[in-house]
C-alpha cells in the first residue's frame, strides 16, 4: 500500500508541477510537461488497478465486468461517500514494514494488505485502455521519503490542489488540513476563501502555433494545411483538457475535472463526510482539483 | 593525438587541476549559471554561455618556449552579450535570454565565427582581432571631431598604425522567427555552408548566408496535439557525411535521416532503439529513458546518447541495441521519487568524446563527473570543487557508497548534494584538457605531464 500512497502523492505533485509550469518564465516547457503527464498516467493507472484488485478481493464472486462498471460509475458520479472508502488509507506507523490500506468493509473493519517490500517487481506495461489487475507493486522510493509526522491514528485521506491559492490540502476524516500554503492558517470563519468564482477548467495549454499570423516570415517547404488550422482552433475549446494531459488516454484527467464541475454546495448538503474547511463557508466557489 | 585513459591500467592518466573561472561566492546569481561549454575545432578557444545571455570566450596562451611540457592557460579573450530577454506580445510569453547552445564554425580566415542560440533565435557572431587603426584622416581629428574645411590646405593618405589588441564580437547574422517551440540543438554541417536547428517538434535547415528563410526537414507535430507522445530532444549532423543527421527523442529513440532520400525527413533511414527492461519498470520509466544529448564520435562510426542514468554507445551499423552501456549513477534509481519531487529528474546532462574516441565523459551530482574508458573498460569519478583547486594538484578518484557500510573517503548517496550538478562538459579535440562547468564556475583540468 506504500506504492498506492506513492501513486497518490505523485498525482498531486504532478498536478502541482503542471500548474506551476503555466507561470514559469520562458513559457511552458513542452518536454517537461509531457514527461509529467506520463508520470500522471502511470500513477493513475497503477492506482486504478490497485483499486480494482481491492474491490475484487472484497467481492470475490463479483463479475469483473460488473466491478469495472462500478469503478467507472464511482469515478463519474463523484460520490464522496463511496470514493472515500476507496481511498481510505490507514497508516499504523512511520517505521512499520507493513502498510495497511483497505476500504471500509461492511462490518467496519479495514482489510489489510501487507506491503510486499521495497524491491522492484515486474509489472506489465500500462496501456491506455486497460485497467490493470496486478498483484505486483511498483518499485518504491526509500521509506525515508515517506516518513510522515502524523499521529498514529486511522485517517481518511484525500488530496486536493486549489488552483487559486496553490494550496495542497488533505482531507482527513472529512476535515481539510492545509499541507502547504503561502499564507498562514486562518481561523474558522475567515474570509480568505470566499471568492465567488466559476470553476474553470483551464488546464488546456494553447498550441503556440494558433497565434501564428496569416503571413509567414519564414516560408517552409512544408505547407500548413487547412486541417492544421482547424485543429489549432479546436485547441482553444474551453471544455478540452490540456493537450498534454489528454495523453493520459481514455478518461484522462476528466474524472478529476468532473469534480470541478460539481457544485460544492450540493455536495455539502448531500455528503456524509462533514467538510469543515473555511473555503466552503457561505457560497464560496473555488477551483479545486481533487487528485482523488 | 594523445591516448587518454581515465585511470587504472597500463595507460594511466592522472588528471590535475589547472584553472577555475567564475565567482567564488556561494551566493550564485541566476544569470551567471553556465548553460553551455564548447571548444572550437583547434581547442585554442573555449566558449561558455550563461543564463544571462552572455558569451565568454577563453583563449589558450601560446606555450612558452621556456616552459616545455607545460600547456598554456586559458584567459578571457572576449565577452559579449549575445541574447537579451524578449517578450512575445502576441502570445504574452517571455523569451529567456539563456544561451542553450554554442557551436563554432570551422575557421577559414583570421576571424572566428560561432553560432549561439536561445529558445527562439540563433545568431552568428564574428570574433575578430584589431591591432591596427588608421590615422591621419584629412577631415577628422584623431579624437573624431571634424576639422574646419577651411583649415585643410593639404591632403595626406591615412596610414595604419599599431594599437593595443582589441577583440571585437559583432553579430553578422540573426536567424529568427523559425521556431515555435524551444530550440534545444544547433549543429553545423560538414559542408560549412548549412546548419540545422532543432526544437521540440521540428528540425530546420539553414544556410549560413540566408536569414529570411529556412527549410523544415523534420516535423513530428501530430495533426492533433492531443496525440503528442514524444518530442525531439537533441539533433546533430554527421561529422563527415553532409547528408546525414540524427535526432533523439523523449522516448529514448534515435533516428538517423538521410537528406538525399527526400526533402522531408519525417521517415527515418535508421531507428536506434533498445527494448525496455520490464524488470526496471517504474512510474518514471518514460522520464529516465528520455535522451538528453546525442553526440557523434569524431570518426563518425559511433554515436553516444545520454539518458538520466546511463551513457550508451551506438554503432551506426546496428540499430537493435547499443554496443556499450555505462551506468553513470545507478544508485539514483531508488531515489527517483525524490528526484522527481525536486525536479532533478528533469536535468539534462550532456556528454562528450575525447579526441580519439577512446574515452567518454559526462556529469553527475555533487559536482562529480564520470569518465569511461572504452578500451580498458574502466571508469572513474572525479570531483570539481574548490577544495581540490591547488595548481597541478592531482584529482583523487571519488566513490559513492551504495552498500550498507561506507568505506573511508566514500560518500553516501544520501549525502550527495543535488544542487551541485555538472550538466555541461567539453573535451579538447586534440589534447587531454577538459572543461567542466559547475553551476557558475568553469573548471579546467588537464592530464599530468611527466
Amino acid at each position: 500500500m506504500e506504492c498506492a500512497f506513492e501513486a497518490q502523492n505523485l498525482i498531486s505533485i504532478s498536478l502541482r508541477k503542471i500548474q506551476s509550469s503555466r507561470t514559469q518564465r520562458g513559457g511552458i516547457k513542452l518536454h517537461k510537461n509531457l514527461l509529467v503527464t506520463y508520470v500522471l498516467r502511470n500513477a493513475r493507472q497503477f492506482y486504478m488497478s490497485k483499486n480494482l484488485s481491492q474491490m475484487q478481493r472484497t467481492n470475490p464472486y463479483e463479475d469483473v465486468t460488473v466491478v469495472r462498471e462500478r469503478q467507472e460509475y464511482l469515478e463519474w458520479t463523484g460520490s464522496f461517500t463511496e470514493l472515500a472508502d476507496d481511498f481510505y488509507c490507514n497508516f499504523t506507523g512511520v517505521e512499520s514494514d507493513t502498510w495497511h490500506c483497505g476500504a471500509h468493509q461492511p462490518n467496519g473493519q479495514p482489510a489489510e494488505v501487507a506491503h510486499q517490500g521495497a524491491s522492484a517487481c515486474a509489472i506489465d506495461s500500462p496501456s491506455d485502455s486497460d485497467l490493470m489487475v496486478s498483484d505486483a507493486c511498483w518499485s518504491c522510493a526509500d521509506k525515508s521519503s515517506w516518513e510522515l509526522s502524523i499521529p498514529n491514528t486511522q485517517a481518511n485521506q484525500k488530496t486536493v490542489l486549489d488552483l487559486d491559492t496553490h494550496v495542497v490540502t488533505t482531507v482527513t476524516n472529512g476535515y481539510f488540513h492545509t499541507d502547504c500554503c503561502a499564507q498562514p492558517k486562518q481561523p474558522q470563519g475567515a474570509q480568505c476563501y470566499t471568492k465567488k468564482r466559476k470553476i474553470d477548467i483551464s488546464y488546456h495549454i494553447v498550441d503556440p502555433e494558433f497565434y501564428l499570423p496569416d503571413f509567414a516570415p519564414v516560408p517552409c517547404k512544408r505547407m500548413r494545411s487547412d486541417d492544421d488550422s482547424h485543429s489549432d482552433s479546436d485547441q482553444l475549446d474551453s471544455t478540452n483538457i490540456s493537450n498534454l494531459i489528454s495523453v493520459l488516454g481514455s478518461g484522462g484527467l476528466s474524472e478529476f475535472v468532473s469534480w470541478q464541475q460539481t457544485d460544492l454546495e450540493q455536495i455539502f448538503a448531500s455528503q456524509t463526510i462533514c467538510l469543515k474547511h473555511t473555503l466552503l463557508t457561505g457560497s464560496g466557489w473555488t477551483r479545486a482539483i481533487e487528485a482523488f | 593525438m594523445l591516448c587518454a585513459g581515465p585511470g587504472g591500467g597500463s595507460n594511466d592518466v592522472q588528471w590535475c587541476f589547472s584553472q577555475v573561472k567564475g565567482a567564488i561566492d556561494d551566493d550564485v546569481a541566476e544569470a551567471d549559471i553556465i548553460s553551455t561549454v564548447e571548444f572550437n575545432q583547434s581547442g585554442e578557444l573555449l566558449a561558455t554561455g550563461d543564463k544571462g545571455g552572455r558569451v565568454v570566450i577563453f583563449q589558450q596562451e601560446q606555450e612558452s618556449k621556456n616552459k616545455l611540457q607545460c600547456r598554456g592557460e586559458y584567459n578571457v579573450y572576449s565577452t559579449f552579450q549575445s541574447h537579451e530577454p524578449e517578450f512575445d506580445y502576441l502570445k504574452s510569453l517571455e523569451i529567456e535570454e539563456k544561451i542553450n547552445k554554442i557551436r563554432w564554425l570551422p575557421q577559414k580566415n583570421a576571424a572566428h565565427f560561432l553560432l549561439s542560440t536561445n529558445d527562439k533565435t540563433i545568431k552568428l557572431w564574428k570574433i575578430s582581432e584589431r591591432d591596427k587603426r588608421p590615422e591621419g584622416y584629412n577631415l577628422k581629428e584623431e579624437d573624431g571631431q571634424y576639422r574646419d574645411p577651411n583649415t585643410v590646405t593639404t591632403l595626406r593618405v591615412p596610414v595604419f598604425r599599431p594599437m593595443d589588441l582589441m577583440v571585437e564580437a559583432s553579430p553578422r547574422r540573426v536567424f529568427a522567427n523559425a521556431h515555435t517551440y524551444h530550440i534545444n540543438s544547433i549543429s553545423v554541417n560538414s559542408d560549412c555552408e548549412t546548419y540545422l536547428s532543432a526544437d521540440d517538434l521540428r528540425v530546420n535547415l539553414w544556410h549560413l548566408e540566408i536569414t529570411d528563410r529556412s527549410f523544415n526537414i523534420v516535423d513530428i507535430k501530430p495533426a492533433n496535439m492531443e496525440d503528442l507522445t514524444e518530442v525531439i530532444t537533441a539533433a546533430e549532423f554527421h561529422p563527415n557525411q553532409c547528408n546525414t543527421f540524427v535526432y533523439s527523442s523523449s522516448k529514448g529513440t534515435i533516428r538517423l535521416c538521410d537528406m538525399r532520400a527526400a526533402a522531408l525527413c519525417d521517415s527515418h533511414a535508421k531507428l536506434f532503439e533498445e527494448p525496455e527492461d520490464p524488470n526496471n519498470r517504474s512510474f518514471f520509466s518514460e522520464i529516465i529513458s528520455s535522451i538528453s544529448d546525442v553526440k557523434f564520435s569524431h570518426s563518425g562510426r559511433y554515436m553516444m546518447t545520454r539518458d538520466y542514468l546511463s551513457v550508451k554507445i551506438w554503432d551506426l551499423n546496428m540499430e537493435s541495441r547499443p554496443v556499450e552501456t555505462y551506468q553513470v549513477h545507478e544508485y539514483l534509481r531508488s531515489k527517483l521519487c525524490s528526484l522527481y519531487e525536486n525536479d532533478c529528474i528533469f536535468d539534462k546532462f550532456e556528454c562528450c568524446w575525447n579526441g580519439n574516441d577512446s574515452v567518454v565523459m559526462t556529469g553527475s551530482y555533487n559536482n562529480f563527473f564520470r569518465m569511461f574508458d572504452r578500451g580498458y573498460q574502466q571508469d572513474m569519478t572525479l570531483e570539481a570543487s574548490r577544495e581540490n583547486s591547488k595548481p597541478r594538484s592531482v584529482l583523487k578518484p571519488r566513490k559513492v557508497s551504495t552498500g550498507g557500510k561506507r568505506k573511508k573517503d566514500e560518500i553516501s548517496v544520501d549525502s550527495l548534494d543535488f544542487n551541485k550538478k555538472i550538466l555541461h562538459t567539453a573535451w579538447h579535440p586534440l589534447d587531454n584538457i577538459i572543461a567542466v562547468a559547475t553551476t557558475n564556475n568553469l573548471y579546467i583540468f588537464q592530464d599530468k605531464l611527466n
